[in-house]
């Protein structure tokens, strides 16, 4: 299959309806992960949209990052695709000890010092939420989001996204929203337009 | 005589008897009732110290229990801080729950339980189960590591919901009987309860071994106390059951039967308000040798008792002797009495008789007399008629007429006196003006020929009428102002007053002259006055005035008689409904 890259392909702008934050603002590009009655989210509310759909894997992909600064997890959310190695580097100057016992990964790197190397990393071959903890600091949260798609972005803080190089077809929209809520609507893509489409 | 003697011998021994048995009775319901008493007192007090001791020891073991309790919070805290245990409950991994907490809860699991006595210093746990949102029972993946549990034990450590508070609650297993404790896991996050982790120990027990008690606990309606036989622990479980359904109270105690030794068994909720199922402290103490004690006592008490009845018998036999003593000689002195009283009886009968014969004889004597003073009156009148006389033989024919008048009146009046000594006189009552009385008394009393110069003051209404025979009335005015008038002074007075009301009228009349000394009784019949005087009287003027106001229902005093005045005042029945006005 040719990559979606060399084409040039469709698109999809629009805007999500967020939750209301009730939190004071933050910095820009800072959020983190809160805990409403077992839901996660970001905070303030962000969202992550995908183009659903059968996408054949590559044989290579590029490894992300969930750093540990400051006592917290950078990115807080990190949506990857299937497959892809995540490497958790230390930034701290204490020790960390990341896992996960969610189903959809669980590992447990144990404690590790900044200087530890290789660098500590999973790969994550299955889609699903995975719920990042630190066993000595038990209030860090991370998620990342492991998706069947190569097409995701995450929307800005006012909701709005924009998907291009999308291959034309059939597919189904998500919105990720939190870890109970994903909206979702069918989609007609066609190469060369931009389609305009409101999640609300 | 001799009869009657015998007679009061019985009726004083029978009183002695009563007095015995009187006597027996209280000194025997006194002992009675100190028995019953002492006997109270020494049950409750005996209950009391049984109650206290047991209230001792489960405070006590409370006291344990708290400490345990308050480690357990403690650790339960902490592990609910546990992100790995955060994350098996929250990111579900239920099965990673139990080897996460294996780490963190394993020295409670480690090594063999301690005995007994050290219990308190160790806190080893049995096994230890979490609950899950719904408060059931998460399965372990390896029983061995948490604890081994039969199902239906481990069933009994579920609850219809996730508990907020830590909740004690005891489960049976078998022959054995786990204290279980569940205490609540709070989300770190959220602060929402997500978990309990409900841990198992051997439960403490109560000891008292001098004095036998046995302890256990009393669930789900079983009763756990080993040191029981299987039947009497069968026969205390219904009773337990009963005691906890209907009392109202958490804690209580009865009298039981355990292979027919008498105990107290005491019970007292070990879990109130949880939401495991109540269960008791249950406490059976022999009370043996405490009855032994109240047998003791009995036979002292009784001792002393019958001591006492002893005591008593001989002591009221006495009492009863002393006192029936005055009523043996009250008997004797009646006797006498008696016997002075017929003597006296006898007297008054013969002066009775003395007194009629006398009264008798005394109409006799006043009829015999009157007739010879007539005689010589008529013989003195006659004799004055006839002319030829030397004056001064007048004068005295004269003198010897107003004596004859004078021995007339004392017949007359003894006559009278003598018929009324004898009840013979009858009056026949009307109503007399004594007004009108006094004022014609008064006008004889200015006639007469002897009357020393006096002034006559009047002070009464006129018409007042009294109830009476004329004849009498009129004899007590005249001899009262013919007493006034003899024993007056020269230049002296008489005052004359009466007054009346609707059921007396009072004629009162006084006089100056010489008065009666104190202490003179001159209403005696047949006085004289001890001073000696000008006037002379027959001294039964003032006696017969007296009966004969009495006579008629009223009465003749002395007012008073000093200082040149004497006043004496007669009483008479008013004459129905007249003198209203007066």
């Amino acid at each position: 299959m040719i990559p979606a890259s060399l084409f040039a392909g469709a698109a999809v702008e629009g805007r999500v309806e967020l939750p209301k934050s009730h939190a004071a603002p933050v910095q820009a590009k800072r959020y983190e992960i809160v805990t409403k009655a077992g839901v996660l989210s970001t905070q303030p509310p962000l969202a992550v949209i995908y183009l659903d759909g059968n996408f054949s894997r590559p044989a290579w992909l590029p490894m992300k990052e969930v750093a540990q600064k400051d006592l917290t997890f950078i990115p807080a959310l990190l949506p990857i695709q299937v497959g892809t190695r995540v490497q958790f580097p230390n930034l701290d100057d204490t020790y960390h000890n990341i896992f996960s016992y969610s189903p959809t990964k669980r590992f447990d790197l144990g404690r590790y010092r900044p200087e530890e190397r290789p660098i500590p990393s999973v790969i994550f071959d299955n889609p699903g939420l995975v719920t990042l903890r630190c066993d000595i600091h038990e209030h860090m949260r991370g998620l990342i989001l492991v998706l069947n798609t190569p097409y995701f972005v995450m929307t800005d803080t006012a909701g709005r996204f924009r998907l291009d190089k999308l291959p034309p077809g059939h597919y189904t929209l998500k919105a990720w929203i939190d870890s109970r809520t994903t909206r979702q609507k069918p989609v007609e893509l066609r190469d060369g337009q931009t389609l305009h489409v409101d999640l609300p | 005589m001799k009869a009657r003697a015998k007679t009061r011998n019985e009726e004083v021994r029978s009183f002695r008897t009563r007095l015995f048995t009187a006597i027996m009775v209280i000194v025997a319901t006194l002992t009675a009732l100190g028995f019953y008493l002492a006997q109270r007192r020494i049950t409750a007090d005996a209950e009391r110290n049984l109650q206290e001791r047991f209230k001792t020891e489960l405070s006590s073991m409370h006291k344990l229990e708290e400490l345990r309790h308050a480690t357990l919070a403690d650790r339960c805290n902490a592990l609910a801080a546990k992100p790995r245990i955060h994350a098996a409950i929250e990111d579900d991994a239920i099965d990673l729950l139990y080897p996460s907490a294996q780490d963190e809860l394993r020295d409670l699991m480690e090594g063999d339980e301690p005995p007994p006595e050290q219990a308190a210093r160790f806190l080893h746990a049995r096994f230890y189960r979490f609950l899950d949102s719904t408060g059931v029972v998460i399965k372990p993946p390896n029983a061995s590591d948490v604890g081994g549990l039969d199902a239906k034990t481990e069933a009994q450590l579920s609850l219809n919901t996730l508990p907020n508070t830590q909740q004690i609650g005891y489960v049976q297993s078998g022959g054995d009987i786990h204290e279980v404790i569940a205490v609540p896991i709070f989300s770190t996050d959220t602060g929402d309860l997500v978990s309990a982790l409900v841990i198992g120990f051997k439960p403490f027990e109560l000891e008292d071994k001098h004095t036998g008690m046995q302890s256990g606990i009393w669930v789900g309606g079983n009763l756990h106390l080993p040191a029981l036989p299987p039947p009497a622990r069968s026969s205390l479980n219904e009773k337990i059951k009963s005691a906890a359904n209907d009392s109202e109270s958490d804690q209580n105690y009865f009298r039981v039967e355990v292979d027919g030794a008498p105990q107290f068994l005491f019970y007292k909720r070990l879990n109130p308000a949880s939401l495991f199922p109540p269960a008791y402290e249950i406490c059976v103490h022999p009370i043996a040798p405490w009855i032994a004690q109240l047998h003791r006592l009995r036979w002292q008490i009784g001792g002393a008792g019958a001591l006492l009845l002893l005591g008593g018998f001989v002591a009221s036999h006495f009492v009863a002797l002393r006192m029936s003593a005055p009523l043996k000689k009250m008997a004797l002195d009646s006797e006498e009495n008696r016997a002075e009283r017929e003597r006296a009886e006898a007297a008054l009968a013969s002066t009775a008789e003395e007194l009629e014969r006398s009264t008798r004889y005394s109409a006799d004597a006043s009829h015999q007399l009157k007739s010879p003073v007539t005689v010589l009156r008529i013989g003195l009148e006659s004799l004055l008629e006839r002319e030829g006389f030397k004056p001064e033989i007048y004068e005295q024919l004269s003198g010897l007429l107003h004596q004859t008048h004078r021995l007339t009146g004392v017949i007359d009046d003894l006559l009278l006196l003598s018929r009324m000594d004898a009840g013979h006189l009858q009056i026949a009552s009307t109503p007399v003006n004594l007004s009108q009385l006094v004022e014609e008394w008064l006008d004889d009393l200015g006639a007469l020929p002897d009357s020393p110069d006096v002034k006559i003051e009047k002070e009464f209404p006129g018409g007042l009428l009294v109830a009476g025979e004329k004849r009498y009335t009129s004899l007590i005015v005249q001899n009262l102002l013919e007493n006034a008038r003899k024993y007056n002074r020269a230049d002296g007075r008489i005052r004359v007053s009466a007054r009346g009301n609707r059921s007396n009228v009072m004629l009162t009349v006084g006089n100056t002259g010489l008065t009666i000394p104190r202490g003179e009784n001159i209403f005696e019949r047949f006085h004289h006055s001890s001073t000696p005087s000008a006037a002379s009287g027959h001294g039964i003027g003032l006696n017969l005035a007296r009966e004969l106001a009495r006579l008629h229902g009223g009465d003749l005093r002395l007012v008073l008689s000093e200082n040149d005045w004497t006043e004496f005042e007669v009483r008479f029945s008013a004459a129905n409904g007249v003198n209203a006005v007066a």
